[in-house]
């Protein structure tokens, strides 16, 4: 069996502080953006984004912690939460300090204990942000576009069916799109300096001679000009400090190495990296200017152990550096990963996960050119990492083929059973042709692909993929709410208020045809709706919010001089994801049987009882929970509602595209979006209650699933993975007696691969038993590490909502 | 269709991913009837060739809310049980209570009751109808070296389904393992031999008188059983429960290595079963007295690797589990 050895003693350390974090909120960013708008408040975006990216790399505070090997900070504190104004982000703390009695403890405000995570700001900061929010009301990205909505808005807004369109509506343009895997082997290969240099020439070749396209062009090279200006100065004032710590320092040990830190910074601030320290390093530095810039959503490391190893390579071939030496540096990039937590509106949180910062990092997998397995050292070193620390975040993707090593499975198995749902197993075999067929890859760059955010699939360093559109993230137009909808004569039973669109009521329905037409044309007419609103922000956003920090890296706008916003990309597509389909399925599957097949009740009564919640018609409820087949059993009565239900949701996938993208990709994964979800639908005829949670992600309804791991992967064979580029999400919890011994392991392994080898396209497993999360509910100091997977991120057991723990219970325990 | 296709098996279960029940990925079809009476039997409900009934308390939902089975029950063995809270909603709840006792077997309750509070344990299947379940799982067996169990109860007690069960599922070219006591006819070993790549070979006790204290039965037919099957070209996973106080003496731990020897090379693996209290819940649901008491403990890892490390001296491969 796989074992995992001990960390350094610092490391620990610092793993300590971050386990402890107080995120704190401070005004530093919001005060240096708020006086770089006030001296470019009318010049063009593009370069009023990138002066103040300038502005930040000059005037934000640079920290090194004694316990540190990379450096890089969002703030003056070692968990500092910047606030990003001009999108908006400040208000939910100016207000929620107020509104929710924050506790003043000298000088600084707490937020309630009964929060998941731990928050901070001090008084000054917080009256500071409330200060700006009269200059901000009228000057944030979204505000122009939010000043005007396309129709329809509004009846998205009434009917409740997202949480990110609710009542009275929310910002169109609240965040960036995010979600992206950036250029680093070109940030570390060629460095600021080279990139900057290309952006010159052309500026030099055209001045004076802007003609059609040039002057944006011009504008866009001027932005990279700019922000890699203020990339070298970052640099340069981080190797700055460890020279000054360096003169400080009495220690010898941590003298050389906070001097061999200094001149490695100094040089990265416009060279491409020499060893393996200055291409973590300078990895890290690129992923602070992401996160200072603005509040990135999702920006993935990508494929970590491939653009890392030829460095480590060539360290260990010089003798530069051990493994242990180079694993110590690992564990410490992955816990300076874990410190760009930023503070989240208590909402959002319940949805995304506390501590998850949705810096994805992608391992294993085939090499592009030969397409051989292209696992190295950094591959096992990763999980290391991982395994030892009982790291939740960021989330882990081990891409699986053919030839994956058995002795890598064994690693990857052994971090699953000391990390909940980590790694996320993926089939390259399902998703290489996947990127090809959907967004026309070449096999090159499709089997270079990554992934990010929860788990959507994305090229590496040439794909601007809004796997979640603009803002506000489609992974969260509620399917089952839609399906309810299509019951109901397009009324929401939950509010009562009327679509638009009309379907007829399930009683007037005589055929499951009929029920499934009624579903498909809500869904088509609601899908279109949404995607209108989108398409209307993505659309503007290029102007408001261009990205010319995150287009230098990427292949193609280099190249073109077209922002990533506009298109400049190599590769473009958007997309969503239909979360929790099994609950439709075994709806579908339930009026099927119940009422036209076996005729055990009428349309009526069963619309009656589910309408009624279940109250008064508890035994119905029971006949169905026990007779009607469910999703997860590998029982083709109710598969074949589900292999309608996904290829519905594709078929309308492929009506939708935008000015940008001709290609919507369809998903079926979620972050914990199912368990929000049961709090804005309706009971639905399966027998699920109004609040339960609906299924999650790709996986069975909890509990559904009564016949064992096999048939659950056999059910979701039943329809054709190789068209959800957007990514799938199946979670299955094992006991853990099934990983006691390295048979078992291999037993896993083995069911993992035959499972891929019939088309399955990912997995991820929860390895806990019920006993043991029961005690962790009862006595959360003895289980503070205990980490499980929701759907798209893993966190902290007893960090997690009482719901979101219940609902880990109430999946089925496969054991032996 | 042929005959032998027809014929029908008493069946209490069939688990797909048994990990634990011989090599590779495996599905386990579980027999209902064994002539044995472990004390430590984990499967009680495996005991009786019978269907049975069988009541899991954890699953009704209240005579309030149903009591179906109070209006059905034509003996009067489901009453009114006392006054209970609902730890999910804080509702008072009466829920129903089974008495075996009166119980007539007739199974009226569990048609009406929904939740599976009351219910059958043990279907009749035709060696068909279990072959189509089994053929889902092929796929998942390939990779792994695994295939298809049957074990029990005692399988080999029903002879004709499981002999012609092997017969289909080993001619698909799916690896197959029979778990036996060892207690039966020579004859029904010998029908099975040509279909059966592995016997999972229980040894409970090496002295026969204990065994026979112990388990009800002998073991001079179980060792010769093994013999014949070493002898006829059979391999043998041989299973040792380990429970403390009733087998697990380093003397008897001995005696079955010594035996394994005498094996030779029929004996592929001795995998050692440390006891666990796993069946108690079961033995409630059939209302059936535990003859274990809950204050046995399992025996440590220590001991378990003690005894492992015993069969390797040996020269027989062990392990634990």
């Amino acid at each position: 069996m796989y074992q995992f050895s001990p960390a350094t003693e610092r490391i620990l350390r610092m793993r300590e502080i971050i386990r402890e974090r107080i995120v704190r909120y401070d005004s530093e960013r919001a005060r240096i953006v708020t006086e770089s708008n006030k001296r470019n408040e009318h010049v063009p975006p593009m370069i009023k984004r990138a002066r103040l990216l300038y502005d930040l790399c000059e005037q934000m505070t640079i920290l090194v912690e004694d316990t540190e090997l990379i450096v890089g900070n969002k703030g003056p504190h070692f968990f500092s939460s910047p606030g990003f104004p001009e999108w908006g982000n400040t208000d939910w703390v100016v207000d929620d300090v107020v509104n929710r009695g924050w506790e003043l403890r000298d000088g600084i405000y707490y937020n309630p204990p009964a929060d998941g995570i731990k928050y901070c700001i001090s008084k000054e900061d917080h009256e500071y942000l409330s200060s700006i929010m009269p200059y901000w009301k009228e000057r944030k990205m979204g505000t122009m576009i939010d000043a005007w909505k396309p129709e329809g808005y509004e009846e998205l807004a009434a009917l409740e069916i997202s949480q990110y369109v609710p009542k009275g509506g929310m910002s169109l343009f609240g965040l960036p799109a995010g979600h992206i895997i950036c250029g680093y082997p070109k940030i570390i290969n060629m460095g600021y300096g080279a990139i900057r240099k290309q952006a010159q020439d052309w500026i030099d070749e055209h001045r004076g001679n802007l003609m059609g396209d040039d002057v944006n062009k011009y504008m866009f090279y001027t932005a990279v000009v700019i922000t890699c200006d203020g990339a070298s100065l970052l640099a340069r004032r981080y190797a700055a400090k460890c020279e000054e710590m360096a003169a400080a320092c009495t220690e010898p040990g941590r003298k050389a190495e906070l001097e061999k830190m200094a001149g490695g910074l100094a040089w990265l601030a416009e060279n491409p990296a020499r060893d393996f320290w200055e291409a973590l390093q300078g990895v890290m530095l690129y992923q602070v200017l992401l996160q200072i810039f603005e509040k990135i959503p999702g920006p993935a490391i990508g494929r970590f152990d491939q653009y890392t190893w030829p460095y480590l390579k060539k360290d260990l071939e010089e003798g530069k550096l051990t493994m242990e030496q180079a694993q110590e540096l690992v564990d410490a990039f992955f816990l300076k990963l874990n410190c760009y937590y930023g503070a989240g509106m208590p909402k959002l949180v319940d949805v995304t996960g506390v501590g998850n910062t949705y810096q994805n990092t992608t391992i294993g997998g085939v090499d592009p050119i030969t397409g051989e397995d292209a696992s190295n050292p950094v591959t096992y070193m990763v999980f290391e990492t991982v395994g030892r620390l009982k790291m939740h975040d960021p989330t882990l993707v081990f891409r699986t083929h053919k030839g994956t090593p058995d002795k890598l499975w064994e690693c990857a198995i052994a971090t699953s059973k000391m990390v909940g749902g980590l790694p996320l197993y993926y089939n390259d075999d399902v998703v290489i042709p996947c990127m090809m067929n959907e967004v026309g890859y070449s096999l090159e760059d499709a089997r270079n692909y990554g992934c990010i955010g929860c788990q959507e699939i994305v090229g590496s360093g040439n794909d601007y993929p809004m796997p979640n559109g603009a803002y506000p993230p489609h992974a969260t137009l509620y399917w089952a709410a839609i399906f309810d909808m299509a019951m109901n004569d397009g009324l929401n039973p939950l509010n009562g208020v009327q679509a638009s669109m009309h379907t007829g009521y399930l009683y007037e329905m005589n055929s499951i045809e009929e029920v499934r037409a009624a579903v498909e044309k809500m869904g088509t007419y609601l899908m279109r709706l949404y995607i209108s609103i989108n398409n209307y922000a993505e659309s503007l956003g290029p102007f408001f919010a261009p990205e010319p920090l995150l287009s230098m890296s990427i292949e193609g706008c280099m190249e073109s001089g077209k922002d990533c916003t506009a298109g400049g990309a190599k590769y473009n597509s958007f997309g969503g994801t239909a979360t929790g389909l099994a609950t439709l399925a075994d709806s579908l599957a339930t009026i099927k049987y119940m009422c036209f097949d076996k005729k055990i009740c009428t349309t009526r009564e069963l619309y009656d009882a589910y309408m009624a919640n279940w109250e008064g018609h508890e035994l119905l409820r029971q006949r169905i929970l026990k007779e009607v087949p469910h999703f997860g059993n590998n029982d083709p009565y109710v598969d074949e509602e589900m292999a309608w239900c996904v290829d519905m949701y594709y078929r309308i996938c492929k009506q939708l595209y935008s000015t940008r993208s001709k290609v919507y990709k369809a998903g079926l994964y979620g972050s914990a979006d199912h368990i929000v979800q049961g709090h804005y639908t309706w009971a639905t005829p399966d027998g699920r209650k109004y609040p339960d949670a609906i299924a999650d992600a790709a996986s069975p309804a909890q509990s559904r699933d009564k016949k064992g791991p096999i048939q659950v992967f056999n059910s979701s064979n039943c329809y054709d993975h190789t068209k959800f580029l957007g990514g799938i999400a199946l979670n299955l919890r094992m006991h853990p007696s099934v990983l006691s011994n390295d048979e078992g392991i291999a037993k896993l392994r083995d069911m993992t691969k035959a499972y891929f080898a019939n088309g399955g396209m990912e997995v991820q497993y929860n390895v806990v038993d019920t006993d043991t999360l029961r005690a962790a509910q009862a006595d959360p100091e003895q289980y503070r590490d205990l980490v499980v997977r929701i759907a798209g991120y893993s966190a902290y057991f007893v960090e997690l909502g009482r719901d979101l723990q219940d609902d880990i219970i109430a999946r089925n325990e496969n054991r032996i | 269709m042929s005959e032998q296709s027809q014929i029908k098996g008493k069946i209490y279960d069939i688990q797909g991913f048994s990990v634990h029940d011989g090599p590779g990925i495996r599905t386990t079809v579980f027999l209902k009837g064994c002539p044995l009476r472990c004390p430590w039997c984990h499967s009680p409900e495996s005991q009786s060739f019978l269907t049975q009934m069988s009541y899991t308390a954890t699953r009704c939902i209240g005579t309030e809310l149903c009591g179906e089975c109070l209006r059905v029950c034509p003996a009067q063995a489901v009453e009114q049980g006392k006054e209970e809270v609902n730890p999910a909603d804080k509702s008072v709840l009466h829920k129903a209570v089974w008495h075996r006792d009166r119980c007539l077997q007739c199974a009226a309750c569990t048609q009406v009751c929904f939740p599976e509070a009351l219910s059958l344990c043990g279907k009749d299947y035709t060696v068909d109808e279990v072959a189509d379940i089994l053929r889902a799982d092929y796929a998942y067996f390939s990779g792994s070296d695994g295939g298809v169990t049957v074990s029990g109860g005692e399988p080999l007690s029903q002879i004709d389904f499981t002999e012609a069960l092997l017969k289909v599922v080993h001619g698909e070219g799916v690896h197959t393992a029979v778990d036996t006591t060892g207690f039966v006819p020579q004859e029904a070993i010998r029908r099975v031999l040509p279909y059966t790549d592995l016997f999972l070979y229980d040894l409970k006790h090496m002295d026969s008188a204990e065994h026979e204290r112990i388990t009800g039965v002998p073991n001079e037919l179980i060792h010769e059983n093994a013999r014949f099957i070493a002898r006829s070209g059979g391999k043998m996973q041989i299973r040792v429960p380990v429970i403390p106080t009733y087998n697990d003496s380093e003397e008897n731990i001995r005696r079955v290595a010594e035996f394994c020897v005498e094996l030779g090379d029929a004996v592929t693996v001795v995998q050692l079963l440390p006891f666990h209290h796993f069946g108690s819940a079961k033995y409630e649901r059939m209302q059936m007295y535990d003859p274990i008491p809950m204050t046995l403990e399992s025996p440590s890892d220590e001991t378990m690797e003690r005894y492992r490390a015993l069969m390797e001296s040996y020269g027989l491969p062990a392990i634990i589990h």
